[in-house]
């Protein structure tokens, strides 16, 4: 058992999110430039966008642990790092079930075991719950030409069916994939839920082709902050809820 | 008798581009169909008309640099494209036609640049000049886009590449009218130059000497060419092999004569792309595959076996 970890660099936003959930926010010496929650991340320095790491940048931090997302470009940054001397972890998270494990991990290495233990308990009990019933439907759409939908391999597939909403292409294993407008239009959502801060509808919404799918039409947009929604962390739970109440409030 | 062929598989590729779908249209709902009417139909006939553009730009383009390799992408427009596909979305230009006018313009720009390049110190739009002057200029543009994705904050931008991969997926009535407003005249400066063409076949000087104003015929032609592929850009992207397989399979089977090419051209190249876009929609439905990738896997076996007689001959 090595000790915990004092200087510590979160190449994610999520990690960024969950350290902070379980008081380790204070150990945080590095982050990247998209990690802006909670408030307090701000003030800890930003060592770029981290696709991919700048290796140095890091180094510069002098952290004694690197918390990476797992995937190919941050491999080989692991692989620099830990050829430094600096202990690298890389972690999986796509879906909700990633997150309990990925919590007790970061407790683990960082020495906050109880905090970890029991956020991550209840984001196991949250992933484990069934779907909520609902008979709303709606489509995740991340990019208009080529249409790019969310698919069951995303968390939010799985964040939409907590809240009572069926993901119409919860049939796609992937986290995304390519689908037509005429897949979407076929499968006929009722809302079409959209990444977005402002309330402006997208820019495709006013395009001929996208007129044949009914929620476009109809202007059934779903707007969804990207500091809550944009990414899985502690707050799930409030996201859950917060999908739900806009499903409610829809006319 | 190849020419009736040649019609009913256009025909035939069409009426399957329009019946076959993810969605369930039953056969007598066809006529009424909003599926049909506003996505598979105006995609079916893009998908043909950017396809015969190509394979017009691709023979065109192919004679005049007398290079049997070249591609109406090569001189520098799928770069240029991309740079103008990438600016419009990282200074966030407003619009919903921001990202294929900015496309369009790119690779006019990038046109205009290769051409003064082949022009310089009396060229004459040489055929090395201009091969090289494209490689170059699109390895600029290529570079520029890349610094802009690197520094630039928008995740949106990896999207941008998977527009230029190209695909039919903004196909609208719209598109279609864009297309057809601005082809005919690039067209018709081909077809007019078909007899030339073939002067030119043997040779610069012969052409001269056979009463072809080579200079000019050259310039109106690269341009013709150029302005034709960058409409086929600005409305689906940049999809390969269409513009180097067909000016082949075509010469293969109608021989050299510019006057039967550009109208084969049109017609095998409109047929292959909306064929090709067919089965992007259709072969892993639900998904769909980027139209590139099918125009490539079915494009360079065929390119293979095409240069395997090429050379045995």
């Amino acid at each position: 058992m090595t000790a915990p970890a004092q200087r510590v660099v979160s190449l994610l936003p999520s990690f960024t999110e969950l350290l902070f959930a379980i008081g380790a926010g204070d150990r945080l010496v590095g982050r990247t430039a998209w990690c802006d929650y909670p408030p307090e991340a701000l003030r800890v320095p930003s060592v770029g966008d981290g696709m991919p790491p700048n290796v140095e940048a890091v180094a510069a931090r002098h952290p004694d642990l690197v918390v990476l997302y797992r995937s190919g470009p941050n491999i080989t940054a692991a692989e620099q790092l830990e050829r430094l001397g600096i202990k690298t972890v890389l972690l999986d998270l796509n879906r909700l079930e990633d997150l309990g494990p990925a919590a007790r991990r970061l407790g683990v290495l960082t020495g906050r075991v109880a905090s970890a233990d029991s956020l991550a308990g209840a984001m196991d009990s949250l992933a484990s719950q069934p779907a909520a019933p609902g008979s709303q439907s709606l489509v995740f759409i991340v990019w208009d030409n080529p249409a790019i939908v969310i698919g069951a391999g995303s968390y939010l597939d799985r964040l939409a069916a907590l809240s009572g909403a069926r993901n119409v292409f919860h049939d796609i294993g992937s986290p995304s994939a390519q689908v037509s407008i005429e897949t979407i239009a076929a499968r006929d959502p009722d809302f079409v839920a959209v990444l977005s801060d402002s309330a402006v509808p997208p820019r495709y919404a006013g395009r001929p082709e996208w007129r044949a799918v009914r929620a476009v039409r109809a202007r059934r947009f779903l707007f969804l902050p990207g500091q809550l929604f944009g990414r899985p962390g502690p707050r799930v739970a409030e996201a859950v809820r917060e999908l739900r109440r806009r499903l409610d409030r829809a006319p | 008798m190849k020419y009736v062929l040649l019609a009913v598989a256009a025909v035939a590729t069409l009426a399957a581009a329009v019946l076959l779908g993810p969605a369930d249209v039953p056969l007598r709902d066809v006529l009424g169909s909003p599926i049909v009417w506003q996505l598979r139909l105006p995609r079916a006939v893009l998908a043909f008309l950017v396809g015969g553009a190509l394979g017009v730009s691709g023979v065109a383009l192919q004679a005049l640099v007398r290079n049997p390799l070249a591609d109406p992408f090569l001189l520098g427009l799928s770069g240029g494209a991309g740079l103008g596909a990438v600016v419009a979305i990282a200074f966030d230009l407003p619009g919903p036609w921001a990202l294929p006018l900015a496309a369009f313009v790119g690779a006019v720009s990038a046109m205009a640049l290769v051409y003064r390049l082949g022009l310089i110190g009396g060229a004459e739009l040489d055929p090395r000049i201009l091969l090289l002057g494209g490689v170059a200029v699109g390895a600029f543009a290529a570079a520029i886009t890349t610094a802009i994705v690197s520094l630039a904050e928008a995740t949106e931008l990896r999207n941008a590449f998977l527009w230029l991969w190209g695909g039919f997926s903004g196909a609208s009535w719209t598109t279609v009218l864009v297309i057809l407003v601005y082809a005919p005249l690039p067209l018709a400066v081909l077809a007019a130059a078909a007899r030339p063409l073939d002067l030119l076949a043997l040779g610069e000087e012969p052409a001269q000497y056979l009463g072809a104003d080579v200079r000019r015929l050259k310039r109106l032609v690269y341009l013709a060419a150029s302005l034709l592929t960058a409409a086929a850009v600005a409305v689906a992207g940049v999809i390969g092999f269409v513009g180097l397989i067909v000016p082949h399979l075509c010469r293969l089977v109608w021989g050299r004569l510019h006057r039967a090419l550009f109208p084969t051209a049109f017609l095998v190249g409109g047929t292959l792309l909306a064929a090709a876009d067919t089965l992007a929609r259709t072969v892993v439905a639900p998904r769909e595959l980027p139209v590139g990738i099918v125009t490539a896997l079915l494009g360079v076996p065929v390119f293979a076996f095409l240069l395997r007689r090429w050379t045995v001959s």
